[in-house]
């Protein structure tokens, strides 16, 4: 019965795996639900045993199934449940932001915000070189560019 | 099948699934049974609405107006439950009539703190799963339109 | 009753601050005297533990072995101090600076109240319950501040530490079938007696979701992203009070239940940690901005955590948790620094920088002469040559950050080109004053951390 079931958490573990390394963020989620899923069952396994339900009054004698695993289960599934709910929000979040629910699309926005920072950098001197300009801080420095990305991320939502 | 059937069930299916819901927490202690799956049966009424109404007319229902506060007062009553033998001495959620004291009984039930806390269990579910729901359920309007 | 007040009074002031809007001025200050509420009981149970020994309470008033039970021990009263500590200064930060989410408080709350539960519980499987009530907190709070590199941070963040926390239940679950019992004491007794052999896999898979939460060498890509991508005081929480949990949980789990797991995998955490220091400063000398150069040097400092809980025993644990200290004030003060002007900024960001570095008087020399001591003893050169490198590598890459920010004129700036209010910037000055106390005045902090040290008996051979 242990092999059984322990063959069942390698499947479920290895589809969940393979599921959590595609590009689109709802079967990510799937992939953790099922990963979840294959520790919930590992608990439930550690504690495998037959017998009665373990609730009074027992006969004696009765051999009773083990009922700290069954509240482990339950908590779990509760966890896991809690959390999918939140990356399924993460999911709408980003789909509203973003129109698309591709991981590689998201990764791809970072990006393109982190050249345009860069972008705008002015060339800068080398470690050792101290500028020893009167230095003003001007709070207006002209910043087109940083409206710009303002502008590009407001019309990507 | 045709949508007015459906609607017909939906409507008049809420009701009782609640009562199932309820019957859930409350057998859970002779029988299977939980506040958590009670929670979330209860939750599961509400979503029908969804489903077969269309979100504008199923997020004026109250469970939904007031999900937050259901969820949070659950989750007060929960934590009250638990929290109040410490203010008498005691050890953090130590229940009232103790193992192997009498109870009072209504039918099969003990009314017992363990139950107070099943029903704010019951009660964060249930706003947490309709909470939830709304939220998403306001995704596809807005793509809609 | 005095272990659970800190909890409740955190728990029910989170309940009550997500009924409210968090981005009034008064529902911020209200949480802010929460935490400070919060942490006075705490302090008044340490004040308790130190005079009277551990104290324990059992949930439900069941016997010892069979109920859920908590214990406060001088190890768990100092990280959960550290850790409400970091989020106090968090939220006074944001608060000031203007929250602009309703939740934000609520959160904080919460996380305080998963993380006070994690430091003071006594079972494993409430470990894990705690430690999912502040993980799911610490997951919303990522995703704060609601742009596009927040998203990619929750989302990096959310999957990772989901996948820590999978590996983390399958080694409760393991433990539990071996040994039969799930309050921490009872597995320690067992597990003693048991085959190493069967033991050594649930060690791994413990130790793999706790260096998921540091961020130590193999599981360390997420750390980056995340702590860049976040808000700043997003970015303190999590690298001074979630990260904790990362240490806590090696020295409770490895220290005190599996200790001689500990010590046949003492090489391997050595390798780890120095591969870790080396990584995150070479990393963090060639980075521009201020958050990828503290992001990297986080994962420079939990490996010196690391090479100190290789070197074990009391003496070992006692520097990890010196470490731990130094590091959360360290990184919770470059974080909420990094996005301000001015020159009190420029030295408060002076302090943090020669605290990470190592330089006296601020604080951060204490961990490392602290690694520098206990390797002495053991005449272990090829430690001692590691504090030095490290230590160099980080005051090289810490003055050119520095340098950068602070000393050259600020063309490009941040979100917010108007100045940040004063109270904001008094939020970082205060922080940098209590690294420079603990420089001055290192006898409590040198004290609390050898008393965390020998909270777990020493089976070392």
């Amino acid at each position: 019965m242990t092999l059984i079931v322990s063959l069942a958490i390698g499947v479920l573990f290895a589809a969940g795996s393979y599921l959590l390394l595609q590009h689109d963020f709802i079967k990510v989620v799937g992939g953790t639900i099922l990963i979840a899923h294959s520790v919930n069952l590992f608990i439930m396994v550690s504690g495998l045993s037959r017998g009665t339900e373990p609730i009074y009054p027992l006969g004696d004698g009765a051999r009773v199934s083990d009922p700290l695993v069954q509240a482990m289960v339950l908590t779990a599934i509760v966890i896991s449940f809690g959390v999918t709910a939140l990356l399924i929000s993460l999911i709408y979040r980003v789909y509203v932001s973003h129109r698309s629910v591709d991981i590689e699309h998201l990764s791809d926005f970072e990006e393109r915000l982190v050249q345009l920072e860069e972008q705008q950098v002015p060339p800068e001197p080398g470690i050792g070189v101290l500028e020893d300009r009167e230095v003003d801080e001007d709070d207006e420095s002209d910043q087109p560019d940083r409206d710009g990305i303002q502008r590009d991320e407001r019309a990507t939502e | 099948m045709n949508n007015d059937m459906a609607r017909q069930a939906a409507r008049l299916l809420l009701l009782p699934t609640w009562m199932v819901a309820f019957a859930i927490l409350i057998k859970g202690y002779s029988d299977s049974g939980d506040g958590f799956s009670g929670g979330v049966i209860a939750a599961l009424g509400v979503i029908m609405q969804y489903v077969t109404f269309g979100t504008a007319v199923a997020e004026k229902l109250r469970p939904v107006r007031y999900a937050r506060q259901i969820a949070l007062t659950g989750l007060l009553l929960a934590l009250a439950t638990a929290f109040t033998p410490v203010l008498r001495g005691q050890s953090i959620m130590t229940h009232f009539p103790g193992p192997n004291e009498h109870a009072t009984h209504i039918g099969s039930l003990e009314l017992t703190t363990p139950f107070l806390f099943d029903i704010g269990v019951f009660l964060l579910v249930m706003g947490v799963c309709v909470g939830v729901f709304d939220l998403l359920a306001h995704a596809t309007r807005r793509d809609r339109s | 009753m005095l272990i659970v007040l800190g909890l409740g009074i955190l728990w029910f002031s989170g309940v009550c601050a997500a009924i409210l809007d968090g981005r009034r001025r008064w529902v911020g200050f209200a949480s802010v005297a929460a935490i400070l509420a919060a942490i006075a009981a705490l302090v008044a149970l340490g004040m308790n533990v130190r005079d009277e020994g551990p104290q324990t309470m059992t949930a439900g008033g069941w016997p010892s072995g069979v109920g859920i039970g908590l214990t406060a021990d001088m190890l768990g009263v100092t990280f959960a101090l550290l850790s409400l500590g970091v989020l106090l200064a968090a939220l006074t930060f944001e608060v000031f600076n203007g929250v602009r989410s309703q939740s934000f408080p609520a959160l904080v709350l919460l996380l305080g109240a998963g993380l006070t539960g994690v430091f003071l519980t006594a079972d494993a499987f409430n470990f894990y319950v705690f430690f999912e009530i502040a993980m799911i907190s610490s997951y919303i709070l990522t995703g704060y501040g609601d742009e596009g590199r927040q998203l990619r941070s929750a989302t990096i963040f959310v999957i990772v530490n989901l996948l820590g926390s999978a590996f983390f239940l399958m080694g409760i679950a393991a433990l539990y079938h071996q040994t039969g019992r799930l309050d921490m004491a009872g597995i320690a007794a067992r597990v003693a007696l048991l085959n190493p052999t069967s033991v050594i896999l649930s060690a791994v898979l413990i130790f793999t979701a706790f260096g998921i939460k540091l961020g130590i060498f193999p599981f360390h890509f997420w750390l980056p992203a995340v702590y860049t991508g976040t808000r700043p005081a997003v970015a303190a929480i999590l690298s001074g009070a979630v990260a904790n949990i990362g240490t806590y949980g090696l020295l409770r789990w490895g220290g005190g239940m599996l200790p001689d797991e500990l010590h046949t995998a003492a090489p391997m955490f050595f390798a780890l940690g120095v591969i870790s220091i080396l990584y995150g400063s070479l990393q963090a000398l060639s980075r521009r901005s201020v958050a990828e150069v503290v992001a990297y040097s986080s994962i420079g400092q939990v490996g010196f955590i690391l090479v100190a809980l290789a070197i074990g025993g009391p003496a070992g644990f006692a520097a990890a948790v010196l470490f731990a200290i130094v590091n959360a004030v360290n990184k919770t003060l470059l974080f909420l620094s990094e996005n301000l002007r001015g020159w009190l900024t420029g030295f408060a960001f002076a302090v943090g920088a020669f605290s990470v570095a190592g330089v006296p008087p601020a604080g951060g020399f204490l961990g490392k002469a602290g690694l520098f001591q206990v390797a002495a003893q053991d005449d272990n050169w090829i430690v001692i040559a590691l504090v030095v490198v490290g230590s160099v590598l980080s005051f090289i890459y810490m003055f050119q950050i520095y340098q950068r920010r602070f000393w050259t004129p600020e063309v490009a700036e941040s979100a917010n080109a108007v100045a940040s209010p004063v109270s904001v910037r008094a939020v970082v000055v205060v922080l940098a004053i209590i690294t420079l106390l603990i420089g001055f005045w290192p006898e409590p902090v040198l004290w609390v951390s050898e008393q965390a040290g020998q909270s777990f008996a020493t089976t070392r051979p």
